[in-house]
């Protein structure tokens, strides 16, 4: 890509032309061809953030890297402090600089929220005084992608979030014809059949999801089934991780107990590590909060630094008997995914999105109460178990999850572009 | 020490678990709840009786401290036995009485250190008792929590022990466990 991009803006006639025509106007397009001769396609990715800090958003960008095998991604974010392009990687990245406030999106979840557990949906409607409350503050950021869109003119545009209304409402303004796929997201079941996004799926060819649980929630509240795909993610085993324990622990057997909490918050989650440790007092017992990792060994409490690297983490499941992740990442506990390809079983809370690991892959156990997470357990500190629940949930990640040339052609084909010249750029 | 992990969990292949199997089986085995709070002791009322005998025998030291300490000379009858008896007895208490008086002050003092310990034991037995009274109170107060725990652990929501990011509150109470008096009240 060149860097002379021309700036963010209405900087040329919003024409329509044919798609796949090579696009020779774009100094910035590829110079990758079609076996026919056509250029790459042009993807655009409308995200309302782009970075790898949540786990949508490390899913958007391997969403975007898997794209960038076949075609020229584009990605449209509103975050940003000004308009501004720039490039990542082999993005393109396209600022708006009107980002979405936290109040905002906090806003329309909570309305969600309070609508679903009132019933008021039941006709398949949101009350007409809700809509305007849903879509205030997290759709007129979206007013500038309209821009961007007329001058990228893509062939395909992806948009990453179903409540993202606005992005919707942009790509209609700048193309109502061009084909769109959706990746879900969708964290909070509830949200993927409220009534209020149904036009985002409406336009959507095709529906990404990452688990098998969302894409059957997709399917179910939406026409059309066959349009929800299920891509998994791109992940692999730190084979060094298995080379050499954890220096803190040591090869010491032990339980690692994962809580995304601070260790002095009031939390539900503390006191469930605090009740597994008296629980156990003669087992070994890694804790991991968010500012300090402890160590519960032979009656002493070591306290040391947090962990913060994914390898560290890695590490310590790796060696470790069970990983009981009291809370797991939204969309596909992508931490549980991580322990299973190292054959360490996961217990993880029954209804959370790490529970379709545990059951359909077969790699741990779940639990509904502080007293079945104790039964789970002392079930898995038999090593008959653990070790059954390990293999099977090995092979269940591997498989699912284990390869990134699988992930591509999913999402390649999920999206309709399957047959185009895969490039040598590794996408990232 | 490569995959020195997969040669430490290396087993015979077992059979294939099916996790929601297991766990029916898990939860049907400890249907049954077989746990209950130990009961405090009943208190020990011992030491008042080992009270009552010590005070008994302080009283016997308090009536018989006083030994003679002077020469009385009716006790020694008339006659030349008398004379003679009553003479020995001047010359002895003469040379021995201040030894004598020592002797008993000597006595004295030491019935008052008893009855100063004898003091002292007895505030250090009501200590002790009220240590107990707090030890059994403190115990039945655990008993009690160790009760409402177990009520809290069978009747936790699944939603709530998913933990929502940010959801501290339980239907039944805080969520750090603490229980309201009504709660305790119903697990008795």
């Amino acid at each position: 890509m060149s860097p002379d991009r021309p700036a963010t803006g209405r900087a040329e006639p919003a024409a329509r032309r044919d798609r796949r025509t090579g696009g020779g106007d774009h100094p910035w397009r590829s110079t990758r061809l079609w076996p026919d001769g056509r250029g790459l396609p042009t993807v655009a990715l409308l995200a309302p953030t782009w970075g790898p800090a949540s786990e949508e958003g490390w899913m958007t960008r391997q969403v975007a890297g898997a794209l960038a095998t076949v075609a020229d991604v584009h990605v449209v974010t509103p975050q940003g402090l000004g308009a501004d392009d720039r490039i990542d990687s082999v993005f393109a990245v396209h600022e708006l600089g009107t980002p979405l406030t936290r109040t905002a999106e906090l806003r329309r979840d909570l309305l969600i929220e309070a609508v679903t557990a009132s019933g008021a949906t039941g006709g398949g409607r949101v009350p007409a005084a809700v809509g305007p409350l849903l879509d205030r503050g997290v759709v007129d950021p979206w007013a500038g992608a309209s821009d961007v869109l007329d001058r990228l003119r893509p062939d395909l545009v992806v948009v990453a979030g179903h409540q993202h209304v606005g992005a919707i409402d942009a790509v209609d303004r700048a193309d109502p014809d061009v084909p769109v796929a959706l990746l879900a997201l969708g964290t909070d079941l509830d949200s993927l059949d409220f009534p209020h996004f149904d036009r985002v799926f409406d336009r959507a060819g095709s529906v990404l999801a990452v688990t098998e649980t969302e894409r059957s929630a997709v399917a179910a509240a939406h026409p059309r089934p066959e349009r929800a795909h299920r891509i998994g993610a791109p992940m692999a085993a730190n084979d060094s991780a298995l080379s050499e324990p954890n220096p803190w622990v040591g090869s010491t057997d032990y339980a690692i107990i994962l809580t995304d909490a601070h260790s002095e918050a009031e939390e539900e989650v503390v006191e469930l590590a605090r009740l597994i440790r008296l629980s156990f007092p003669e087992q070994p017992i890694g804790i991991s909060y968010r500012d300090v990792f402890v160590v519960w060994h032979e009656g002493r409490w070591s306290a040391g630094w947090p962990v913060e690297r994914s390898s560290d983490l890695g590490r310590l499941m790796a060696w470790s008997r069970m990983t009981v992740d009291l809370r797991p990442g939204p969309l596909f506990a992508r931490r549980c995914v991580d322990s299973l390809l190292f054959g360490t079983p996961i217990i993880v809370p029954a209804g959370s999105r790490a529970q379709e690991h545990a059951q359909r892959g077969r790699g741990g156990l779940w639990y509904s109460s502080p007293g079945e997470l104790m039964w789970c357990i002392e079930a898995l500190f038999d090593p008959d178990t653990r070790g059954a629940l390990g293999k099977q949930g090995r092979a269940y990640a591997e498989e699912e999850y284990g390869s990134t040339d699988r992930f591509i052609e999913r999402v390649v084909g999920a999206v309709g572009l399957a047959g185009a010249p895969a490039g040598d750029r590794a996408a990232g | 020490m490569a995959r020195a992990k997969d040669q430490k969990d290396r087993r015979p292949n077992g059979p294939a678990i099916d996790p929601t199997e297991f766990l029916e089986q898990l939860k049907e085995g400890h249907q049954v709840l077989q746990w209950e709070p130990l009961p405090p002791p009943p208190p020990n009322r011992t030491i008042g009786v080992e009270q009552d005998r010590n005070r008994a025998s302080l009283e016997y030291l308090h009536h018989h401290w006083q030994l003679p300490h002077t020469y009385a000379p009716e006790d020694t009858g008339g006659g030349a036995k008398g004379k003679a008896v009553g003479l020995f007895g001047r010359l002895t208490f003469r040379v021995l009485g201040r030894y004598l008086r020592e002797e008993r002050d000597l006595l004295s003092h030491m019935v008052q250190v008893n009855e100063a310990l004898e003091r002292r034991c007895d505030q250090l037995t009501l200590l002790i008792q009220q240590l107990h009274t707090e030890v059994l109170n403190r115990q039945v107060a655990e008993a009690r929590n160790q009760a409402v725990l177990a009520v809290w652990l069978h009747s936790r929501l699944p939603a709530d022990a998913a933990g929502a990011p940010g959801t501290t509150s339980t239907p039944d109470g805080p969520a750090d466990g603490a229980v309201s008096p009504g709660d305790a009240a119903r697990t008795r």
